[in-house]
């Protein structure tokens, strides 16, 4: 029994997929494209760093513990561009990339998106139709090295999806955590104390 | 010593000292980029706690960081480590440049001696640019997985004598959460 238990933990890795939040989980993001990109596939620095960064929100996905993938998404008003996806090498053949691509799309769903759009490698066109992908016109464009499809994925909107009659507290709350309780609601104890309060009262309450 | 390269391509190659979040940001791209791209070493060896209580250069061909290398600071020496050089933009002796910016940086702050961890397979490379093992090899000793070796920050100047033992060198700072970090790995 105790063998079967070690040999499923040995060949199930434990995958956690997260919204990067803190500058640490950021630098890993940066790190595994630079590893990827830059490492790999030989893109310069300022064509990988495009200055779109802080523009963005960050996905990091951990198998066992070790930052593994990553992928960055920008938010337009039709559709969320998933865009700097990444495995690294030695995490690649697990079908990892499949979990991060519906965390994506579980993300923007919530968010209310009801399309995701990705510039995508000719090479992974297959793959990607098979996940319901489409491409939006027969064109095909160039840059850093690549041939790419426009392609584009349709999402059930959700019944969950941030609207404007959405709880402004829930709007608060981080991102990929919108159904447990935010820093901020934890705040509404202090009450409407006014901002002009000395520093020690508030932390008082 | 070697040809320090000025201009590759019609660009010119240059060093700065890491001084903003970007710099910072492109000498870990570097690194991620060989390391981690290239080498497959797990993130969190790569990135082993030391990043921010030392100083990074970074060099550049035109505009873009093509090597990176992290200096850091002990009483009686300075170490350069995580030397690395963007593939396609070796050939150059950028590491050389890199190394010879951390000797001039070493020499600026009054430090007399450097010290690295080198790959066995390196020693002679790194003994051809001056560098000497702290320990003299020992005939039909057990293999190192790692070579200490030193110079003088002044080519000029003898060597003082160095104590440096690396399994505690490589080690991370004790008051650093152990969780997740490997602790002193590497063994002489």
């Amino acid at each position: 029994m105790a063998l079967t238990t070690l040999a499923t933990a040995m060949v199930e890795p434990v995958v956690t997929i997260k919204l990067a939040s803190t500058s640490d989980e950021l630098l890993q993001c940066y790190a595994l494209r630079a590893a990827v990109f830059m490492g790999e596939q030989a893109c310069p620095y300022w064509e990988e760093f495009d200055g779109n960064d802080y523009a963005a929100s960050h996905i990091i996905m951990y198998v066992d513990g070790e930052p593994a993938g990553t992928m960055r998404l920008r938010w337009f008003q039709s559709f969320c561009k998933l865009e700097r996806c990444v495995v690294l090498r030695r995490y690649r053949g697990l079908g990892v990339h499949h979990e991060i691509n519906a965390w994506a799309k579980r993300f923007a769903q919530r968010k209310g998106y009801t399309r995701v759009y990705v510039h995508l490698q000719k090479r992974h066109l297959a793959m990607m139709e098979k996940e319901g992908f489409r491409r939006v016109d027969d064109r095909i464009f160039r840059f850093s090295d690549h041939e790419y499809y426009a392609v584009y994925c349709d999402l059930t909107p959700a019944d969950n999806a941030v609207k404007l009659d959405t709880d402004p507290m829930v709007v608060n709350r981080p991102e990929d955590r919108l159904d447990e309780t935010g820093i901020l609601e934890k705040s509404v104890v202090r009450g409407a104390t006014n901002p002009r309060a000395p520093h020690v009262a508030r932390l008082r309450n | 010593m070697v040809d320090i390269p000025q201009s590759i391509g019609g660009e010119p190659v240059t060093t700065r000292l890491a001084m903003k979040m970007e710099d910072s940001l492109q000498a870990f791209a570097v690194r991620a980029a060989c390391f981690i791209g290239e080498l497959d070493v797990p993130y969190s060896e790569e990135f082993d706690g030391h990043d921010f209580g030392a100083t990074h250069i970074v060099a550049y061909v035109g505009e873009e960081p093509v090597g990176a290398v992290r200096m850091r600071w002990f009483q009686s020496f300075a170490m350069p480590e995580r030397l690395a050089v963007i593939q396609r933009f070796r050939g150059h002796n950028i590491g050389q440049l890199l190394l010879e910016r951390c000797r001039k940086l070493a020499e600026s702050r009054g430090c007399t001696t450097m010290y690295v961890q080198a790959l066995p397979g390196d020693v002679k490379y790194w003994e051809k640019l001056g560098w000497r093992r702290l320990v003299a090899e020992e005939p039909g000793a057990a293999p190192k997985r790692i070579v200490a070796m030193v110079r003088a920050v002044d080519p000029n100047k003898p060597l003082p004598e160095v104590e440096a033992p690396e399994a505690v060198l490589l080690r991370l700072e004790p008051q650093l959460d152990a969780s997740g970090l490997p602790l002193g790995r590497v063994s002489n």
